[in-house]
């Protein structure tokens, strides 16, 4: 597989207990992918080192050919608190992602490409309130304008919409899928919610639970591809896969953590395909990539 | 004559009046009198150790070191300097003052023009207190200073803060201090009565003290064991009384009269009862000031001394008391600077008295007022071991050059520096000062 | 009827106001009985010796005085008599220079501090040392040292300013959200610009906090400061009505430091909402 993303044999350690060891994984080039997984399982751990704001004790990750060290601007981050400068407009807080982005750039470019962020994720109107005068799905619009307006080969967003109501979350989620169906955007998020990795994502991730967590299985998105909020649950297979992954977070990644089945590589963790049901009695077939 | 400095026979801390050969000698030549004076400043700075001096005399010979030492510095120019004074180095200058009457003549010497009559610019300058005046001219911020009396002679020997040469350049007023007691005492006249009482002093190193604790032990109470005394600012003094806090308080004036107008207190007994023509404040410089300005300084004097003289006619009092009462000065009412001034005041008790020598102004800084000062610091353990009486006295208190300014001033000045006195009836001679210490009592020595 | 909560608290605070200038001038207005004096004797004396009066003055004394003391704030009588608008002005401007001075040094310092906590730990015990001493001790030192009382009143403002704006510099500086500073990382910030574009903004409020103290600190102190040296401000001001035991300019003085207190504090106060954004 030719992987944009390339996590090799990380590891992460809190003292002599490890959050997580020789992890592999691979992020195809304009992939959405969703990490999934109990609390503890190091799926912010995991992030935070594709972010660089964490460094693995061990391994390395490779992005586009090349090793992270530290954060970049080529990765921006769309944060669970959103993380907004509350003494800075919304206008304020975008562009000052663009200036640091272009730091050469003309003010007017900057605030021009700034607009241009936020109309995306229909604030326009908004841009001179502060933070504070926003609510909680319109203060992560702004975060994500704000990841988006630096054109980042990479966006990682950490539960971005888990603290929202779920009409907000909703609508965001739609945006998301469309702002990053369109530009082919290379995604990495992770979530608790199925319904969402199931939305949004191409391929998803499970987690078993740490400590000591691996990648139990990588779940390859087979509905169709134009798929909308509304007909999710209408979709060839979207019970299947949503009782896969209901049933591996609630059964199996408690057992997977104990004993992993035999011929588990950690390198090549086995990639799931859930085909379209013809007929209810089929079952699924693991294919070792 | 002053004995010669450059010999190495001779001691400069010795005394000097116990040096002249005769009358005669000392009346021998005026200039060089004056500039024996210089020399002697300038190898005392040179050599504050007397036996260094000696030996160093010795060892290069005294012509040898006079022909080096007026190289470095012009010993000429020096000496005719302070003969006739030149055009002040310094015109504007700024002297320090307590608002008390002690001051009278350093405070209408500005608004009555006897600084502007010797060609100096001086601002007079209101300070909050006695440590203050004595930091800020220690600091050079004033020129010279209204004090207390024995300060110079403490700062000179380093007592309560770094020692530094001070000079007292002339004593400001004689007399013109009270011990004031609370209205509720006012039957309790005998001091005996007052043990366990507390009362007020502005300064340790204060004629306040040192009559205080005089008058107290002579009447059997010793000052540190049977009464309280508290270092009480003078404005603090007239509000403590009222508010019960203290007793009573030997201050300077106008706040024993203040006292008595405000009617919390009565006059007990005023210093002047107790010594006759005692010194109080003083007119202070550094020698720095001294050595570094001499025509400023002279000039300086010269004023204070005019002042003081003037002030002394009680036929102006008055008129000086409107001129030092408003709010720039003494900021107190005029009739209380009045009674004051005039002698004619309320007691306190119903009576009007009349003293007009209640205060009265002499600059002459009798070296005898050091010695007695240095033996009440040796008495109460402000000051201990041995002292040299004589030498500090004529080091701090400039008896020569009050003299010969009071005398280009057209007033008669004493020919000599000392002079016998009494102080409650007993007698002090300056020239036996241990025999007078051992003399009392109460001492802490 | 119903007036809105803050005209009943006005009306409140005027009652409780007339109420206290009431008692006040019921307190001294008591007139003790006139002692028996004879007249050329009653000459010498002051009004409430012979009055038998209260010496304390009452608040249509006060009022006179205040009117007295604003009626002409800058006559200059010579160097020991200025109005009070140029004693004012003399302290506010020693308060300013020290407060400046201090801010100078603290805030810088207090960034290094907080952004460091090898420093931060390093710096602490000498800062929990000095903070705790009455700026008024260093007066003498200052004297001794500096050998200027302009400078040393000066100096002590700057020292009793310095340790709040210090602490509070330092503690914002280290409280900056992770989250905001992580913002800063992921957008590869320059640590420059992270100081001036983060950190700054993020603590402003807690360092303006520690302005606002130190400037009321300041102003107790230059008060006590300028008793003790004098000369100039309106604590010699105090200072000389004091000698004068005039109380009635005391407390003119005393309100007028109240309120000129309370205005620095307004200042700062109203610059502590300027850079304070809402969470």
């Amino acid at each position: 597989m030719n992987s944009f993303i390339s996590i090799e044999a990380i590891a992460r350690r809190f003292g002599a207990q490890p959050v997580f060891e020789n992890l592999w994984l691979g992020v195809p080039r304009g992939s959405f992918t969703c990490m999934i997984g109990h609390s503890g399982c190091g799926k912010t751990t995991v992030l935070n080192i594709l972010a660089g704001l964490d460094a693995p004790d061990d391994g390395v990750v490779i992005v586009d050919g090349r090793a992270i060290e530290g954060p970049s601007l080529d990765r921006a981050v769309v944060f669970q608190s959103h993380a907004l400068l509350p003494w800075r407009s919304v206008l304020g807080n975008v562009a000052f992602a663009v200036a640091s982005r272009w730091p050469d750039a003309p003010r007017a470019v900057v605030q021009a490409r700034a607009r241009a962020a936020i109309a995306r994720v229909g604030l326009a109107g908004n841009e001179m309130k502060l933070p504070a005068e926003l609510s909680g799905g319109m203060k992560q619009r702004v975060g994500i304008a704000r990841a988006l307006s630096i054109d980042p080969k990479i966006l990682l967003m950490d539960e971005p919409f888990s603290a929202l109501d779920a009409l907000s979350r909703g609508t965001l989620q739609d945006e998301v899928r469309r702002i990053c169906t369109d530009t082919d955007q290379t995604v990495f998020m992770i979530t608790h919610d199925v319904d969402e990795a199931i939305y949004l994502a191409d391929r998803i991730v499970l987690m078993t639970n740490g400590p000591g967590a691996r990648i139990g299985e990588i779940v390859v998105n087979t509905l169709a591809r134009d798929r909308t909020r509304a007909d999710l649950h209408r979709q060839p297979g979207f019970y299947e896969l949503r009782n896969h992954l209901i049933d591996f977070l609630v059964t199996r990644s408690a057992a997977l953590r104990d004993t992993m089945p035999p011929g588990h590589d950690n390198r090549h963790p086995p990639e799931i395909r859930l085909t379209p049901p013809r007929s209810t009695q089929e079952t699924p077939c693991a294919v070792n990539s | 004559m002053s004995p010669n400095p450059f010999d190495p026979a001779a001691r400069l801390t010795g005394c000097s009046c116990g040096a002249h050969a005769s009358q005669a000698a000392h009346d021998a030549g005026h200039d060089a009198r004056l500039r024996r004076a210089v020399e002697t400043t300038l190898l005392r700075a040179i050599f504050p150790n007397d036996t260094n001096r000696r030996a160093f005399l010795r060892a290069v010979g005294t012509t040898t070191a006079t022909a080096a030492i007026a190289t470095i510095f012009p010993i000429a120019a020096a000496t005719e300097a302070l003969a006739d004074a030149g055009p002040p180095e310094k015109k504007s200058l700024k002297v320090g003052f307590i608002p008390i009457n002690c001051a009278t003549p350093i405070i209408m010497a500005a608004p009555m023009g006897f600084y502007a009559k010797q060609g100096l610019e001086v601002e007079v300058v209101k300070t909050a207190g006695w440590a203050v005046v004595r930091d800020k001219t220690l600091n050079g911020e004033y020129d010279a200073a209204h004090m207390l009396s024995p300060m110079p002679i403490a700062i000179s020997l380093g007592l309560g803060a770094p020692a530094q040469p001070y000079r007292v350049a002339a004593i400001e007023n004689i007399n013109g201090q009270a011990i004031t007691m609370a209205l509720k005492h006012r039957d309790r006249r005998d001091p005996r009565q007052w043990k366990g009482m507390t009362f007020g002093i502005p300064f340790d190193y204060s004629i306040h003290n040192y009559l205080l604790r005089y008058y107290l032990a002579e009447h059997g109470i010793d000052p540190d064991s049977d009464v309280q005394l508290r270092l009480i600012a003078p404005a603090d003094m007239v509000a403590n009384l009222r508010a019960g806090n203290i007793d009573g308080f030997l201050g300077p004036e106008p706040f024993n009269q203040r006292a008595v107008y405000d009617g919390v207190g009565f006059l007990h007994v005023l210093s002047k009862e107790l010594w006759d023509g005692h010194p109080c404040c003083a007119f202070a410089a550094s020698q720095k000031f001294i050595t570094d300005a001499p025509n400023s300084f002279a000039a300086l004097m010269r004023a204070i001394i005019d002042a003081t003289a003037y002030a002394h006619d009680p036929a102006h009092r008055s008129e000086i008391a409107a001129a030092i009462a408003p709010a720039n000065y003494l900021n107190q009412p005029q009739i209380v600077i009045e009674q004051v001034l005039t002698g004619t005041f309320a007691d306190g008790l119903g009576n009007i008295r009349k003293m007009p020598d209640r205060i009265d102004f002499d600059p002459f800084p009798w070296q005898s007022f050091a010695v007695w000062m240095l033996t009440q610091m040796k008495r109460w353990g402000q000051l201990k071991g041995d002292v040299d009486y004589a030498a500090v006295a004529r080091e701090v208190f400039l008896a020569t050059d009050a003299r010969k300014l009071m005398q280009q001033a057209g007033l008669s000045a004493p020919a000599t520096d000392t002079k016998s006195f009494a102080v409650m009836g007993r007698n002090f001679d300056p020239s036996a000062p241990e025999q007078y210490l051992s003399g009392f009592a109460i001492r802490r020595t | 009827m119903t007036l809105s909560l803050a005209a009943r608290g006005a009306i409140l605070s005027l009652l409780i106001l007339a109420l206290f200038l009431a008692a006040w001038q019921i307190a001294v207005s008591g007139g003790g009985s006139a002692p028996a004096m004879d007249p050329e004797y009653a000459k010498l004396m002051g009004q409430s010796a012979v009055t038998g009066h209260s010496a304390m003055p009452g608040p249509a004394d006060i009022a006179r005085g205040l009117w007295q003391a604003l009626r002409d704030p800058f006559y200059d009588h010579g160097t020991n008599d200025k109005g009070i608008g140029i004693q004012l002005a003399w302290s506010v401007a020693r308060v300013a220079a020290g407060w400046l001075l201090a801010v100078i040094v603290a805030v810088p310092l207090g960034f290094v501090i907080g952004m460091s906590p090898l420093l931060g730990r390093a710096f602490d015990p000498f800062i929990q040392l000095l903070k705790p001493i009455s700026p008024l001790a260093w007066m003498p030192l200052a004297l001794f040292t500096i050998r200027d009382s302009g400078i040393s009143a000066i100096f002590v403002i700057f020292i009793c300013s310095l340790w709040p704006m210090l602490i509070n510099t330092a503690f914002g500086v280290s409280s900056v959200r992770t989250e905001w500073l992580n913002v800063a990382r992921t957008l590869e910030v320059r640590p420059i610009r992270r100081a001036l574009t983060i950190i700054l903004p993020a603590a402003a409020p807690t360092i303006l906090t520690g302005m606002r103290i130190s400037v009321g600190i300041a102003w107790l102190v230059i008060v006590a400061a300028e008793m003790l040296v004098g000369g100039t401000g309106i604590g010699y001001f105090v200072w000389n009505e004091w000698n004068n035991l005039s109380i009635t300019n005391v407390i003119v003085a005393i309100l007028i430091i109240g309120l000129v207190g309370m205005a620095l504090d307004q200042a700062l106060a109203r610059a502590q909402a300027a850079v304070t954004f809402p969470q």
